[in-house]
């Protein structure tokens, strides 16, 4: 009896997968595909085993379909956008998976979409903007400074606030320069790998004249995490200044 | 019905004109179906009996090579229909058209070269 009804909701829940695929596979695959379902199902039932298991290796593996076949007719931006979706989804697990366990971690609904859109947001900019150049060396400066740039902002929300210091407030120039860099420099390498030389400069300095008026083992702490984050814009930029130079002795005189 | 673009399919017909390898996933469909009409489950357990229980196939790779093959005009729906007091009268059986048998020849002739070039490859070491 309850292995029946389990089987009814299981039968259910994928009927309503089948439904994100598009239309015209659906109607013509859509039974197919529901049937052997039954069929796969009444097998494993029949043998006695694991049904939890089967069927979410089903329902994953249908997904995966689901998504190829969606992507198939998109144009390239929305094929990006879907992949950027999926695998900012796959990030947001981390913490979503992490306030399950962690004690004191009570992120309201909200927040989750806010980190969401953010996660979204930077892989979206990762995407547009590292295609602009085959160079390894580019599409890797850009994630750098992507990531770096990203837990900057975040480190520094996150402490202002639990601190309520607001002069914190100051890193956000960083990325202020990042931003106005970014767009003078029109995304090519060269202009990028200065920028971000002036985003670690805008750090260090920042680092070294704002006062902290943290407990020394605190100060200790985050004379570390600048160190980490100009190390990081600094080396950005040398990717950056790599592909400008390999751009340069590709091009014909 | 346009479910895989005009452009893959011209892929796919030059891909079998040019006797360029076929995916796995079709390999195995066209080899289960060769040797009859089957339903989407029937397929299924023949490429798990066909791989030694190795190739585990699910409905979103099966359905969705299936699509691919029909528009490349490898496989197609047959009319037969399962008799319903035995089994779902719903059931949709495919079979191999004469392009997919020609596929799965011409597949099975690279593998044999580049099985020769092996063996020969490792005779010669020995």
């Amino acid at each position: 009896m309850t292995t029946n009804m389990a089987g009814r909701r299981y039968r259910t829940w994928y009927a309503m997968l089948l439904r994100l695929y598009p239309r015209p596979f659906r109607e013509r695959f859509g039974e197919g595909m529901a049937q052997t379902f039954h069929d796969l199902y009444e097998e494993r039932k029949g043998a006695r085993r694991g049904l939890c298991g089967f069927a979410l290796w089903i329902f994953c593996e249908t997904l995966v379909g689901i998504v190829k076949e969606n992507t198939t007719h998109m144009p390239q931006l929305g094929k990006t956008m879907v992949r950027v979706a999926l695998g900012a989804l796959a990030v947001l697990m981390v913490p979503l998976v992490a306030s399950q366990f962690v004690e004191g971690w009570n992120w309201p609904a909200g927040a989750f979409v806010g980190v969401y859109v953010l996660f979204f947001g930077t892989g979206m900019v990762f995407a547009l903007v590292a295609r602009r150049m085959d160079a390894w060396s580019y599409k890797a400066g850009v994630g750098v400074a992507l990531v770096a740039g990203f837990a900057l902002g975040w480190s520094n929300m996150v402490h202002v606030a639990d601190s309520g210091n607001s002069a914190n407030l100051m890193y956000y120039s960083v990325l202020g320069v990042g931003a106005v860099g970014a767009c003078l420099a029109r995304l090519k390498a060269r202009g990028l790998a200065l920028t971000l030389f002036a985003m670690a400069a805008a750090l260090a300095l920042i680092a070294v004249t704002l006062p902290s008026g943290a407990p020394p083992y605190l100060a200790r702490n985050m004379a570390i995490g600048h160190g980490v984050y100009t190390a990081l814009f600094a080396a950005s930029g040398l990717l950056f200044r790599h592909a400008s130079l390999s751009e340069s002795t590709q091009t014909p005189e | 019905m346009d479910i895989v673009s005009g452009q893959w399919v011209k892929c796919m017909a030059k891909r079998n004109t040019a006797q360029s390898p076929l995916t796995p996933a079709v390999l195995h469909v066209l080899l289960a179906l060769s040797t009859g009409e089957r339903h989407g489950y029937g397929i299924m357990k023949q490429v798990e009996a066909d791989s030694q229980g190795k190739v585990k196939m699910g409905p979103g790779t099966l359905y969705g090579s299936i699509a691919r093959m029909t528009e490349a005009g490898l496989v197609r729906e047959s009319d037969r229909r399962a008799d319903p007091e035995m089994d779902d009268e719903r059931r949709i059986y495919y079979q191999l058209t004469g392009a997919g048998r020609t596929a799965l020849a011409a597949e099975l002739k690279r593998y044999r070269g580049v099985l020769a070039v092996a063996e020969g490859r490792l005779a010669h070491d020995h």
